[in-house]
């Protein structure tokens, strides 16, 4: 698995960073907006450094998102060892696109200047930068469901594979800041202007980040045939729409009860089998309200430990998915639960209370990651220890 | 698990939510058409419209039509959308460059996310089932379609309602011009059979399927199964093919005919007969993006024109582009390219 | 304040896109939200439109709110809103 967020590059960064308690959330330094009273939560290299990083010519045409894509990408294939002498699906959750670019010189399109950029706004533009990399995939696929995207492309990867369209697939996310996110989550008034507070009485919103995080997937008779060490088992999965609003989650959380109770049932698991949730906690009233809704309706009186990394990471939201899914995995094998930070009293129609300092030594099975999007697209993973 | 198509519905530059395309298509000659559009009133009130633009609407109503008399539970809505709103993005894009980033209007960022098509369906249906969204350029659909598939093949779900969506605004029309997407003069019907240069012309597509494992008397077609590869070798696409045919056991020769997306693009046109000739140097070829348009929703009405033949039983003069064996038509490849990078190659079967 | 009563009216069915409603046809008092509660009239508007409400203080009369919660006492009828912004208007 590979990975890239404002906590840094690569799985020992971002462990290094959870385990020391240390968020990354700050000021913009590379976003040109005019709202840096925003509290962010940004990767500190610039596009040009990780051109160079990439060792990519100075001139190509490429934006942020994919640029996050590629590092992630690289990562997860050097520590897989996945070669192209396997059939393997590229399954990607972007929303942004080329937006950063498009966001500056959409005027100029119309001039006819940058125009090299307008093939670059559409998702799938994306995808085929950062698959590239890989020496030759058999088909590619790009998702957007908004905040639950890579969650969706690790499923899609998973029913490839089960019936039998690939062998092998690589899955997971990339966003990167945009001004017109920003602003759309501030048109919304949901954007915390302190670090935010996942499941805190007075959350106030949440906080943009960007990253990109990859994981390499394949069946055990895959894997041991190339002579791999798998990391664990992607046990359950599944994907749900809560059908109420376009951006509000239901009262009672139907959706995201659905894909909790789905991934258990894919996984042949009690809910008391669950050792952590990293929960999809955004930090806003309505989700941390409705996610606490669901979490009880599935768990009832014992609810696991669960935190909200985003207290991190900020909200990378279509990479939030795969994001998640990499810390649930350092969770798993670290044997590590991650804080919950700046949570100080708990919502009273739920009483629950997250775990708010990283705790290590503990033995993890099986670990749960949720994460929720707009228009009710809500979706939930189960990682497993190999038994 | 066999997968049939139950239903399904458009609207496109064709009149809409009917099949008059088939036995009395409009010509459509020029650089840009919009879509055709139905009475929205019949499928949505006002008062739940009035934040969505037209491509929301058509999305409905091409959704409702498809599922019509359909009384059973829906486990899947899969959408495929290239750009998904984008007539709405581009407002308040519109609105953040004009303005500055103050008071930017709400409803319009909502449904600048592509997920809102297939979650505004959701809401509409009530359907608490997967839901997911692709938007992968001119394969959109067809990933989705694959998800889908992927599914029925699991036995995790017996129904899907699977979409395409896109607009074409002018803003985005011009923008693609820029880079050729285009041809300069008006495209004609002429220019299909003899491209001479590159570019195509623009169309707007909004299509729904029902599918599910239960033949019925309505029923379309049986999709025999669909493979989606990125720049395949000639081998590796020879390959999917066979792979085709052989699940559902039958030889090149029965093919009756193949759907391809031929838009009077020199270098889009000769993709398909580099890849089809050396396979079915006979076989009779069907085109309709001279009916439809070109656009990252277009591959979905190759689906739509095979499947139609299949239940009908005939292949109209007007969509034949190549002229094979004319047996009443039972297995129809479709097949579809962007840009040579991401194929899809499917096989209908009734 | 009827003047500018009736010229919020105007506005709000312009910016929520209210198709077929006229400002004649809006209670002064009537409630904008019914809280999903079909048996109260008024207007059904939801959360949304209440953001846009926001927007709409905010570009045509000078009104910042700092939090969408404090839209709820303010938006309960067009006359409440009226009264807000006749007492807390820049422009």
């Amino acid at each position: 698995m590979g990975i890239i967020c404002g906590l840094g590059c690569g799985t020992q960064a971002v462990y290094d960073a959870l385990r020391a308690g240390k968020p990354a959330i700050g000021t913009v330094r590379h976003l040109r907006t005019s709202h840096t009273e925003l509290p962010v939560s940004e990767v500190a290299v610039s596009n040009e450094e990780m051109i160079e990083m990439l060792h990519l010519p100075s001139d190509r045409v490429v934006t942020r998102t994919p640029l996050l894509g590629m590092v992630a990408f690289q990562q997860a294939l050097r520590q897989s060892g996945l070669t192209d002498s396997v059939r393997t699906a590229f399954v990607n959750g972007t929303t942004v696109g080329g937006m950063e670019k498009s966001e500056q010189y959409y005027l100029e399109f119309f001039e006819g200047k940058h125009t090299e950029y307008i093939a670059a706004h559409d998702c799938g533009a994306g995808t085929e930068q950062i698959g590239r990399l890989f020496g030759h995939l058999d088909a590619m696929y790009t998702i957007s469901t908004a905040c639950s995207s890579a969650t969706n492309a690790l499923i899609m990867g998973a029913n490839l594979i089960k019936s039998g369209k690939a062998d092998a697939a690589i899955v997971g996310g990339t966003e990167s800041l945009s001004k017109f996110h920003l602003n759309g989550f501030n048109s919304l008034m949901i954007l915390d202007h302190e670090p935010c507070k996942p499941f805190d009485k007075n959350r106030n919103g949440l906080n943009l980040g960007e990253g990109a995080a990859y994981l390499v997937i394949e069946t055990a008779e895959s894997a041991q045939k190339r002579g791999a060490t798998p990391l664990c088992e992607l046990s359950g999965y599944a994907n749900a729409c809560d059908a109420y609003h376009q951006t509000a989650t239901s009262p009672e959380g139907e959706g995201p009860f659905l894909a909790m109770t789905g991934a258990l049932n894919k996984a042949g698991l009690k809910p008391a089998d669950i050792d952590y949730i990293n929960a999809h906690g955004t930090g806003t009233g309505n989700n941390d309200l409705c996610e606490s809704v669901a979490i009880k309706r599935v768990f009832g009186e014992y609810v696991p430990p669960f935190s909200s990394t985003k207290s991190f990471t900020g909200h990378t939201t279509s990479a939030a998915g795969a994001v998640e899914a990499v810390i649930s995995i350092l969770s798993l094998t670290n044997g590590f639960i991650p804080a919950n930070l700046n949570f100080s009293s708990a919502i009273e129609e739920s009483g629950l209370i997250p775990v708010t300092k990283g705790v290590g030594d503990v033995e993890l099975r099986h670990v749960m990651s949720n994460s929720f999007g707009f228009g009710g697209n809500d979706s939930s993973c189960i990682f497993s220890k190999i038994s | 698990m066999a997968v049939y198509i139950q239903s399904a519905a458009q609207i496109t530059i064709q009149s809409p939510l009917c099949d008059d395309w088939f036995t009395s298509p409009i010509r459509r000659e020029g650089r840009y058409f919009r879509s055709v559009e139905p009475d929205f009133k019949a499928f949505i009130d006002p008062m739940a419209s009035r934040r969505m633009g037209r491509l929301l609407k058509r999305a409905i109503a091409s959704a409702m039509t498809a599922l019509d008399g359909y009384e059973a539970p829906l486990d899947a809505i899969v959408t495929g959308t290239g750009l998904g709103c984008i007539e709405t993005t581009e407002k308040f894009l519109n609105a953040m460059l004009r303005d500055g980033e103050q008071a930017l209007p709400p409803s319009f960022f909502m449904q600048s996310t592509h997920n809102t098509i297939g979650s505004v369906i959701a809401q509409r249906l009530k359907c608490h089932g997967y839901n997911n969204t692709f938007t992968h350029r001119g394969t959109s659909f067809d990933c989705a379609l694959q998800d889908a598939l992927a599914q029925f093949e699991l036995n995790d779900i017996s129904s899907a309602l699977v979409c395409a969506n896109d607009e074409m605004t002018e803003a985005y029309f011009q923008l693609f011009d820029q880079i050729g997407y285009w041809k300069a003069e008006e495209v004609t019907e002429a220019m299909f059979h003899h491209p001479t240069t590159e570019g195509s012309f623009a169309g707007e597509v909004s299509a729904a399927f029902l599918l599910n494992t239960q033949p019925t008397q309505q029923t379309f077609c049986r999709i025999e199964g669909l493979e989606v590869l990125f720049e395949p070798t000639d081998e590796r696409f020879r390959q999917a093919v066979e792979a085709l045919l052989g699940k559902a056991d039958i030889s090149r020769e029965e093919v009756d005919a193949v759907v391809c997306g031929y838009n009077a693009d020199r270098t889009n046109d000769e993709v398909y007969t580099r890849r089809l000739m050396p396979l079915f140097p006979q076989t009779t070829q069907i085109y309709y993006k001279h009916l439809f348009g070109e656009g990252f929703s277009a591959s979905a009405m190759g689906y739509y024109v095979a499947a139609t033949c299949l239940k009908r039983g005939e292949i109209p003069a007007h969509i034949r582009f190549k002229e094979g064996k004319t047996a009443q038509p039972k297995h129809i490849l479709v097949y579809n390219h962007f840009q040579d990078k991401d194929h899809s190659i499917a096989l209908l079967s009734c | 304040m009827n003047e500018l009563i009736s010229t919020l009216k105007q506005e709000i069915i312009e910016v929520l896109n209210l198709e077929g409603m006229t400002p004649d046809g809006i209670d002064d008092n009537a409630p904008l939200f019914n809280g999903g509660d079909p048996s109260v009239a008024g207007l059904g508007l939801d959360s949304i439109d209440a953001l846009e409400l926001i927007v709409l203080m905010e570009r045509n009369y000078g009104i910042k709110l700092k939090n969408a919660s404090e839209g709820k006492e303010i938006f309960k009828s067009v006359a409440t809103m009226a009264d807000y912004i006749s007492k807390n208007r820049t422009k």
